[in-house]
């Protein structure tokens, strides 16, 4: 059975009369990736600043690795990054080696290696003078010092270049894999995390609108054929005996998930069986679509 | 705490500008002590120590409380302390303990400045001289850290270094001092004995006459206390700020 790692339950958060976060329950299991997906100000931050102790929730609650109650202990076991926070005066390694003393991590070949996983290694300059992708590059470095289980990476490629976004799609994969620490990235591009993550959840208006896992994800958007015509059943016949199966019936449609590229062949199998066909076209849902769908339903509840 | 003061000292050492900032200090110190060299008396290592110290909780002081409070706020490193799961107290005391630590170095070391640029241009301080010397240093460490603390408050309520750092002024300038006992001559009290400067000038002429002053200490203890646990409790109110 998959443990839960992380988990918030009816999670609340007003900003005067405004609810940033409306009852989220969220559950993580250990060694997800998960991404929470939404658009700019849906609650993805202020669902992070709950679960990392930076800001106190109204109601409901935060469980960490089965603790609910001693959380400041809990969260020592966890990396994050919300904005990339270091100090300006100084370079990658001392910022680094300061969080070292901080979170007392002994070893001095962490930071090395951290900074050669992110691509910082050799890097002197003091952190002011370093670009957007560099500052979020760190970032992800101090989050991963001392090999936490659980990292939180709030829009971890905001302001970086294509290069940067594959290479930090390669840190968290290869991070994941060595370490089997469970991940949990927000970010509004729902293409860029489908690349990474194994579970999604989808938040819209402070309200946690649905959580699916990437096999069900894709499941909701795959490509279909869809077929119109006069008899379904007559049709259905028709196509079963020419070895096509999987066809899902909609009323005056055929809907088939797989065969996409035998088109033609179920085109003529269904002339020359006397089944009118009024239409057949593919059809898909691509992740933004569905994604859309999902909230604009929220929107309206 | 250990650890997140080992990762604070070390920071602080890391800091260039803390060497910048001492190094113009030591040459302006000893630029000022040659103007004054000309007309030295016996007394002058003294009533000099008096004179310059006067600026320390302005400038050294300024400079160690933006360095241990602001920086924190400038780089939101706050927020990384809080979200590593260390108590917002524990950040408020071991800041404290920080600002006792650099500034007890800086105090301590000044007299010795003071007296080796002296010495070197010609006026010794004699032990007692010394003494008193480190007495008047003492005082100005004392304010220095009462105004650190209070500024404090500040800093962690409202997490905007421009208004940390102006209550700081506003303290170390006795602008929030003179307008106090202002306000008690109105109402015809006399608070000044009981304001910082009044409370520490209290405590060093008692330590001058070889006492031991318990009520200003009290005092001073209470100013202390009051600040630092003003500081916890709005820290513990104050979303932090990103």
């Amino acid at each position: 059975m998959t443990k839960v790692t992380l988990q918030t339950h009816a999670l609340t958060k007003k900003y005067g009369e405004t609810a940033a976060l409306s009852a989220v329950s969220l559950t993580v299991c250990e060694g997800d990736i998960y991404g929470l997906v939404g658009r700019n100000g849906a609650g993805k931050t202020t669902l992070f600043k709950c679960i990392v102790g930076l800001a106190k929730p109204g109601g409901g609650s935060v469980e960490i690795e089965g603790e609910g109650k001693n959380l400041h202990a809990a969260r020592r076991r966890m990396g994050f990054m919300i904005n990339p926070s270091f100090f300006p005066y100084l370079n990658a390694k001392e910022n680094l080696d300061y969080l070292c003393r901080v979170k007392g991590i002994a070893t001095k070949s962490e930071v090395e290696r951290l900074l050669r996983l992110v691509g910082l290694d050799g890097v002197k300059k003091p952190f002011k003078a370093f670009s957007l992708g560099m500052k979020q590059r760190l970032g992800i470095a101090g989050a991963l010092l001392g090999s936490p289980s659980i990292v939180v990476l709030d829009e971890p490629i905001n302001g970086l270049d294509p290069q940067g976004i594959i290479d930090m799609r390669a840190v968290i994969r290869d991070t994941h894999r060595q370490t089997g620490a469970t991940f949990i990235i927000s970010s509004h591009m729902l293409a860029e995390l489908d690349l990474v993550a194994t579970q999604f959840g989808f938040i819209e208006r402070g309200v946690l609108v649905k959580e699916i896992s990437h096999t069900d994800l894709h499941e909701h958007t795959k490509k279909s054929l869809i077929i119109a015509v006069n008899d379904t059943e007559k049709a259905r016949t028709l196509l079963c005996a020419q070895g096509i199966e999987n066809i899902t019936v909609h009323e005056k449609h055929l809907v088939l998930d797989a065969h996409l590229d035998r088109s033609h062949e179920i085109a003529r199998a269904l002339i020359n069986g006397d089944v009118e066909i009024y239409d057949l076209h593919r059809q898909e849902t691509t992740l933004e679509e569905y994604f859309i769908r999902l909230t604009g339903g929220a929107c309206h509840a | 705490m250990r650890k997140l003061l080992r990762g604070e000292l070390y920071r602080l050492l890391h800091k260039k500008s803390l060497y910048i900032c001492f190094g113009v200090l030591i040459a302006a110190y000893s630029l000022l002590a040659f103007i004054r060299s000309g007309g030295f008396g016996e007394e002058s290592v003294v009533s000099d120590a008096i004179n310059f110290f006067n600026f320390l909780p302005a400038l050294v002081g300024g400079f160690l409380f933006s360095a241990i409070y602001t920086d924190d706020l400038n780089s939101k490193n706050l927020i990384v302390l809080v979200g590593y799961g260390i108590r917002k107290t524990k950040i408020v005391v071991a800041k404290f303990i920080l600002l006792l630590l650099s500034g007890g170095l800086v105090f301590g070391l000044m007299p010795l400045l003071h007296a080796a640029v002296y010495a070197a241009l010609g006026c010794a301080a004699t032990p007692g001289q010394l003494g008193m010397v480190y007495i008047v240093a003492y005082k100005y460490l004392l304010l220095t850290m009462a105004y650190a603390t209070l500024s404090g408050i500040v800093a962690y309520g409202l997490q905007r270094t421009t208004f940390a750092i102006v209550a700081y002024i506003l303290l170390a300038f006795n602008i929030v001092g003179g307008l106090v006992a202002a306000a008690g001559n109105m109402l015809l009290i006399n608070l000044q004995p009981h304001l910082l400067s009044g409370v520490t000038d209290r405590i060093i002429v008692a330590m001058a006459g070889g006492g031991f002053p318990v009520l200003p200490v009290i005092e001073y203890a209470a100013y202390i206390l009051v600040a630092a646990v003003l500081s916890a409790v709005v820290f513990h109110k104050k979303e932090m700020e990103f």
